[in-house]
């Protein structure tokens, strides 16, 4: 045979790579729980702490956007996460798609501490049927008081400042920037008329745009830090996780008073999950006051989920509280209307 | 020619055993899969992404739009620049390094940065060119500037950190060429009174055209599709089409339009690819037949010349 | 006859000069990434130096270190699997005729052509659709599927140049096939096995965007850590393991300079 032996070699030398490759694998066993959730989203404490306790072992993958976990589970179905964390829009679309298994109210007791101000808000699952709040926040504006010139406006007529030509940045998300022209201009952000939309377009392309170095959604709480954007349209807690404590007085959050946009990052159980047991315990154990106090802490964030986990926490100054976000709007979703923003989206950012 | 005297079936049965695992390794997870995508761009999409059974040309109408076509040309002068840069590095670059004594040292010194996270080097790039970086801070001290020039963020920043990217998928296929390159013929062009630019372009260009073909391939079509650089050190106005492509995909959930994307620019990229391929190998064998015809019968004469004295 | 060797040197030397330059500029971002790697401070600012980003790389990174061990583990597998097939079926191809012969060489440049963001969306609904479950195993098949045609295509290169009578003279002196591929042909064309398989672990430790598609539960790669990261600013920790992989390649090259200049000579 002319077969040679060096191919037969190399044949089982793949062979074995690919043996020794699926026992690493591991497979979900009872006492593993996986998560898949935003990065940095979870203290390593809490993860630890409910290992200790329980003796289930945690795994967690990250995402970075709810359209990039949202990608993945659509296309391949859910790969084994016992819990993930959606925004409201996103849940209410898995709910729609029935991607998520019904909660058991029982196994989660903790389900007290709950602000009914979020189940206000919460209008695709008032009762908690599917979800479970993680945390309620907003996005807004920073700004280096260091290097911004007095004066500047506190709304989001910020970004038509020509002052500060080339040193602002907007998030790259067509939900926040629309949203926050839309709000500007005292309509709903999530609207769907299409007069209103192409004022904001319009807003956002004349005065706005040609202000702002960049569309940044990545890297902004870096380049904030560093000097080289002095307005950054943010999630704070990024900011802040990036400037020395020493420094925090000069910068200068604020959510605009005419609103902006708000979002609540949700932990749902997916249908298929593997370790529905332990993922309800793991949100139960989130929302033990003293747990979540520690994870109000870690980001010092304002206690707008869990009121009463206040009473622990050791931080009492925060970049915004529930009342800055009272004119704001959550995120929805908007099924067919999306495409609307779309269109304007991509005359915003592809046509110089 | 002797090859052909070789019995067929055997021909046929060692091919067959060479190339075959790889052939069975690309049927099954890539032109499978890429089946899938074909038939995806002609489907209608799905309202939460995916696609819906039923045929239709939505996306490939979707793709004439102005603000796309801006996009494509903005990425088309782009990764022309940084491929044009690629190479004239990479050539002085691969004949340095094929005419060393140290070229595994120089060939990892080549790897070595790229064995680090590309995110991590972008950032630090970012951090060279921000307005308080190294690069800003420098000239400041030096007294060449007294405030920070905006080096980030702009296409000229994209430009520059896409060669470093790809300087070595360019040095590498060069180096391997030159390498090979019989260095003598340029001795002997010189000895026939070339100028040293002249022998390097008239006789080693044409023997290093496969190298040069591959550098550009494996440059400029990564390049063409970039994402993360443009992502990170652009500016407002620096969006590529990969970064289009993974718009449609992962913000917009729009997958046939992303498929049909991919298909026009696969399309695009093939012919090229295959026109530089047939380019290459055909010009390179005719030069090395003129290159050596012309070397011999000039050597000839020089020694008939030499002879007379 | 001294004329052109002059000249000749002046030459060599502005190559060298642009080697040299190339080199550092390759470099550059290397130094920056091990200075703030000493960094007290998480931000950009110079605040001193110390050691606390190592510390925490060894003693408080577990995440981190399990996402390097895929990464390691994919990248050795993936690149070794592209380096053998790709370059048997270079070698079939160059010398032989055989059916499907055309096809096997026009798939292969394909992948390169292919923006990553389709491979790996491709690859998603392909697995899914066969209910292979992602995770190690589906990413070790992208990262060989995107390595094969680079292993391929230099392999090829090199056998364009290579004299086809050497491997009729080994055998008319009595070699069988496995002799001379082993002794032959092998040999003559290992400089650009082993830029192809360096290519290939350099790629597949680099590569985000396909891995983020095929990756399941608990199989994250470094890049995919990296890049999740990236919202909160990367942590000056991954500049340590960065530094300390510099340093480790460092140690393998030198460790084993005595065979790749054997290597480097054979050809």
């Amino acid at each position: 045979m002319h077969k040679s032996p060096t191919i037969a070699t190399a044949l089982t030398i793949l062979l074995v790579s690919i043996f020794l490759i699926s026992c690493q694998k591991d497979s979900p066993s009872q006492g593993k729980l996986y998560l898949y959730n935003w990065t940095y989203y979870t203290p390593d404490a809490i993860v630890e702490q409910f290992e200790k306790e329980t003796g289930i072992d945690v795994i967690i993958d990250n995402f970075a956007s709810n359209e990039e976990m949202f990608a993945k589970v659509m296309a391949g179905g859910n790969e084994g996460y016992d819990i993930i964390f959606p925004s409201s829009d996103y849940t209410s679309i898995m709910i729609k798609l029935d991607l998520l298994e019904k909660l058991d109210h029982k196994k989660i007791p903790n389900l007290k501490y709950i602000d009914p101000l979020i189940k206000e808000k919460a209008s695709y699952d008032r009762n908690m049927d599917y979800s479970v709040p993680y945390f309620m926040g907003s996005s807004g504006i920073a700004v280096d008081t260091s290097k911004a010139p007095e004066g500047y406006a506190r709304d989001w007529s910020i970004f038509s400042d020509e002052r500060m030509d080339g040193r602002m940045s907007m998030l790259d998300d067509m939900r926040e920037v629309l949203g926050a022209a839309l709000k500007h201009l005292g309509y709903s952000g999530n609207t769907t008329n299409e007069q209103e939309l192409s004022q904001a377009k319009d807003l956002i392309v004349t005065e706005w745009k040609p202000n702002l170095v960049k569309f940044d959604s990545e890297s902004f709480a870096k380049s904030f830090s560093r000097g080289e954007f002095w307005v950054s349209h943010c999630y704070p807690e990024n900011v802040f996780a990036e400037i020395p404590k020493d420094q925090w007085d000069t910068i200068d959050f604020f959510i605009p008073p005419e609103g902006g946009m708000m979002y609540i990052d949700n932990m749902v159980i997916p249908k298929g999950a593997k370790n529905s047991e332990a993922a309800h315990a793991f949100i139960n154990f989130i929302h033990n006051p003293k747990v979540y106090a520690q994870f109000l802490d870690e980001f010092s964030f304002p206690p707008t989920t869990n009121t009463t986990a206040s009473k622990y926490m050791k931080n009492h100054s925060f970049a915004f509280t529930s009342e800055d976000m009272s004119n704001s709007d959550n995120i929805m979703d908007l099924g067919q209307d999306l495409e609307k923003y779309n269109t304007l989206w991509q005359i915003i950012r592809y046509e110089p | 020619m002797r090859k052909l005297l070789k019995p067929r079936e055997r021909e046929q049965m060692l091919g067959t055993a060479y190339a075959f695992p790889m052939g069975i390794w690309f049927t099954l997870f890539f032109t499978i899969p890429l089946g899938i995508i074909v038939l995806y761009s002609f489907l209608k999409r799905g309202l939460y992404g995916g696609v819906e059974w039923e045929f239709t040309l939505d996306a490939y109408k979707q793709m004439f739009n102005p603000s796309f076509g801006r996009v494509v040309i903005r990425t088309l002068w782009i990764s022309v620049l940084a491929t044009l840069g690629c190479i004239l590095i990479a050539i002085p670059c691969g004949y340095a390094m094929a005419k060393s004594k140290y070229q595994t040292v120089l060939l990892f010194l080549i790897i070595i940065p790229f064995w680090t996270n590309s995110l991590i080097r972008i950032y630090a790039w970012i951090s060279i060119l921000s307005t308080e970086g190294f690069v800003n801070s420098l000239l400041i001290k030096l007294g060449l500037i007294d405030q920070g020039l905006k080096l980030i963020y702009n296409n000229g920043a994209v430009v520059l950190v896409l060669i470093y990217m790809y300087l070595p998928f360019a040095i590498l296929p060069l180096f391997t060429t030159i390498d090979k390159f019989d260095f003598s013929l340029l001795d002997a062009a010189r000895d026939l009174g070339a100028s040293k630019l002249e022998a390097i372009i008239k006789v080693m260009f044409p023997n290093i055209k496969s190298g040069l073909s591959t550098a550009f391939i494996f440059t400029f079509i990564p390049i063409f599709g970039a994402y993360t650089v443009p992502l990170l050190v652009g500016g407002k106005d620096s969006t590529m089409i990969g970064n289009i492509i993974v718009d449609q995909v992962s913000k917009t959930r729009n997958w046939p339009l992303a498929s049909a994307f991919s298909m026009v620019l696969t399309f695009i990229s093939l012919v090229g690819v295959f026109w530089m391929l047939y380019n290459g190998k055909r010009e390179q064998m005719q030069s090395k037949k003129t290159t050596q015809q012309s070397l011999e019968q000039n050597i000839k004469k020089h020694h008939l010349i030499r002879g007379e004295k | 006859m001294n004329y052109h060797t002059y000249s000749k040197k002046s030459s060599v030397s502005f190559s060298y000069t642009v080697l040299a330059l190339t080199i550092v500029f390759l470099f550059i971002p290397l130094f920056v990434v091990v200075f703030f790697s000493f960094n007290s401070a998480k931000g950009m600012q110079w605040q001193g130096a110390s050691l606390i980003w190592y510390e925490k790389l060894i003693f408080d990174s577990p995440s981190l270190w399990a996402a390097f061990k895929n990464s390691l583990i994919i990248a050795l597998t993936s690149s070794l699997t592209a380096t053998m097939l790709g370059t048997l079926a270079a070698i079939g191809i160059k010398w032989y005729r055989f059916h499907g012969k055309s096809y096997i060489t026009t798939i292969s440049y394909l992948p390169m052509v292919l923006p990553e963001v389709i491979i790996g969306i491709s690859m998603l609904i392909f697995f899914s659709a066969v209910k292979i479950r992602l995770g190690m195993f589906t990413i070790f098949v992208a990262h060989t599927t995107f390595n094969l045609p680079f292993v391929f295509m230099m392999v090829s290169a090199r056998l364009d140049e290579f004299d086809y009578s050497t491997v009729e003279a080994a055998r008319d002196l009595g070699a069988n096939e496995r002799q001379t591929l082993t002794k032959v042909i092998i040999p003559s064309v290992i400089p650009a096995i082993l830029s192809g398989f360096l290519m290939c672990i350099t790629m597949s430790l680099e590569d985000f965007v396909i891995t983020f598609f095929v990756s399941g539960p608990g199989s994250g790669t470094l890049p995919l850590y990296v890049y999740s990261m990236i919202r909160y600013g990367v942590s000056p920790v991954i500049n340590a393991l960065s530094f300390v992989m510099i340093l480790g390649t460092m140690v393998i090259a030198f460790t084993f300079r005595r065979f790749l200049k054997t290597v480097a000579a054979s050809s």
